[in-house]
């Protein structure tokens, strides 16, 4: 008999789906940042924020407010929420949760291992770690020599370490490139994600692995656009693409062939979703291809609140809630920098 | 006539070759002095014009860089910790050359590019394009930058010579009118 989920979800992650649709229901609307972008100073802007559901999370700040000063304190808000979740869930959603917190640990791997190296102090670059990738071995970075005895001495303990087994060649990672590497665990990253959901079947297969499939081939596209001009070898550039998506096998070899963007939109015509994508990059107000995706990925994260009993809704509202600072920074960016032209360039998500 | 600017001299007729030849080397000298002064006015005059525009474009340049910041932040994330740490060699590097004008050397900084660009994979995944231009827009800032400071520098070095030499040649106007 297939598992219903309805029986038996909310026994053990009723109450976090709850409260993640409220949090959701208090994410800012499209009259909000109308009037965010008619602040003429960054007080102005506190002050519009106090009366969303941000509240007074300003105002311990001295003088003067700075955009990265409201950026670290949206972001302390946003990791509280989360670690809330976090800590009251249940399996199997608290793997889930692990795999959520694995790209920002990639990213902060990397910083550490960069650093480190480079034999900088660990605690200037802990600072600058996202505290949603924190994890417990940190601290211990500065042991190591060579990305090698990194891995052998600290990452191999975290939930990283399978990740890095498509990326050893000769059990070294020395001749890497940082980005290269990065790249290449994201892209195993991003395939355990996808295996782990479509295991758990039911309801978070079916929301969750589209939303996976066009972070995927998202990844693709941008990564072919991005190595247009560069040193990145055709045969490199095609290691890197993530092959859950829509676009694998026949769209990602004809990727690795293509030589410009023109070539690239000839292979997002066969597929009927990425076809009116690539229509609207540039067009009249001059939006790029980074954008119609953001567009896109906003349009079906909000879709995923509309089924009851997944996993889905929570990865949607963390990045729904990245996506709603990114705008708030955005125009704040604007404001205090005078520049007010593309000031509704933000990307509205309700 | 002042009493002691009076030159004792014995009337003779090679007294007044002499006296005639030491007249046309002072005029010569005179001459040449009120050309450096208006060779060093010109460039002084010049320098200045072009000090102004560039300070104007600058403002301009400068903000269009920040903006483009912002936006290479709003796309791909915060990339300015990596950016840093992987800081090795300078891609854009200065020579300092001599320019002579009526006898005044001044300094003139040439920017000249060399190596590869080691940050061209960053933002592979995301906001690489923004990043490009936001490496533009800094570049030209850079550019102006160089410009200005070789402007600014070239200053100062033109001001005093063409204060001496403006004033000798004042001096030269008095003594001569008065004598």
């Amino acid at each position: 008999m297939l598992e219903c989920s309805e029986l038996y979800f909310n026994v053990d992650h009723g109450f976090l789906e709850g409260l993640v649709r409220g949090c959701k229901a208090s994410l800012l609307t499209q009259q909000d940042y109308i009037n965010l972008a008619q602040c003429e100073t960054l007080e102005d802007l506190k002050i519009h924020l106090q009366t969303t559901d941000y509240g007074n999370f300003l105002a311990n700040q001295t003088n003067p407010l700075t955009v990265s000063k409201i950026d670290t304190e949206m972001r302390k808000r946003l990791c509280r929420e989360f670690y809330y979740f976090r800590n009251n869930s249940l399996e199997p959603l608290s793997t889930f949760f692990t795999y959520m917190t694995c790209s920002y640990m990639i990213d902060n791997v990397i910083l550490l291992m960069n650093g480190a190296l480079q034999k900088k102090s660990v605690k200037e670059i802990l600072v600058k770690c996202h505290p949603l990738g924190r994890f417990t071995e940190m601290e211990a970075v500065n042991i190591a020599e060579t990305p090698s005895d990194l891995f052998n001495a600290v990452l191999v303990e975290t939930p990283l370490a399978p990740f890095f087994q498509d990326c050893m060649s000769e059990n070294t990672l020395d001749e890497l490139n940082i980005e290269l590497l990065r790249n290449k665990l994201y892209k195993s990253y991003l395939e355990a994600f996808y295996k782990f959901c479509k295991n758990h079947g039911d309801v978070t297969a079916e929301v969750m692995c589209p939303i996976l499939e066009f972070e995927a081939d998202r990844r693709a596209f941008i990564i072919t656009l991005n190595s247009f001009g560069t040193e990145l070898s055709k045969e490199d550039r095609e290691t890197l693409y993530p092959t859950i998506g829509k676009l694998c096998p026949e769209g990602l070899r004809l990727l690795a062939q293509a030589e410009d963007f023109d070539q690239m939109k000839r292979v997002a015509d066969h597929y009927g979703v990425y076809k009116p994508l690539f229509e609207a990059v540039g067009g009249n107000g001059g939006k790029t291809l980074e954008d119609v995706f953001y567009e896109h990925e906003v349009q079906i994260n909000v879709l995923a609140f509309n089924r009851q009993f997944h996993y889905g809704v929570f990865y949607a509202y963390v990045k729904l809630k990245e996506q709603e600072m990114r705008n708030i920074v955005w125009i704040a960016e604007c404001i205090s920098q005078r520049h007010r032209t593309k000031i509704n360039s933000y990307i509205p998500i309700l | 006539m002042s009493g002691k600017d009076r030159i004792e001299i014995f009337p003779s007729r090679m007294a007044q070759t002499i006296m005639k030849a030491r007249l046309k080397g002072a005029q010569t000298g005179r001459n040449l002095l009120k050309k450096k002064s208006d060779a060093l006015t010109l460039r002084f005059r010049q320098i200045l014009k072009k000090i102004i525009e560039t300070k104007m474009l600058m403002g301009e340049v400068m903000r269009e860089a920040a903006f483009s910041l912002a936006e290479a932040k709003f796309t791909a994330g915060d990339f300015s910790t990596t950016v840093i740490q992987n800081v090795n060699r300078a891609q854009v590097k200065i020579r300092a050359k001599k320019d002579n004008v009526a006898g005044v050397t001044l300094p003139i900084f040439e920017h000249y590019h060399e190596g590869t660009d080691s940050y061209e994979l960053t933002g592979l995944a995301r906001g690489g394009e923004q990043l490009a231009k936001l490496k533009r827009n800094y570049a030209k800032a850079v550019e102006l930058l160089v410009e200005l400071a070789s402007l600014q520098s070239s200053f100062p070095g033109l001001n005093v010579p063409l204060l001496i030499s403006s004033q000798s040649w004042m001096r030269e106007s008095e003594k001569s009118s008065i004598g």
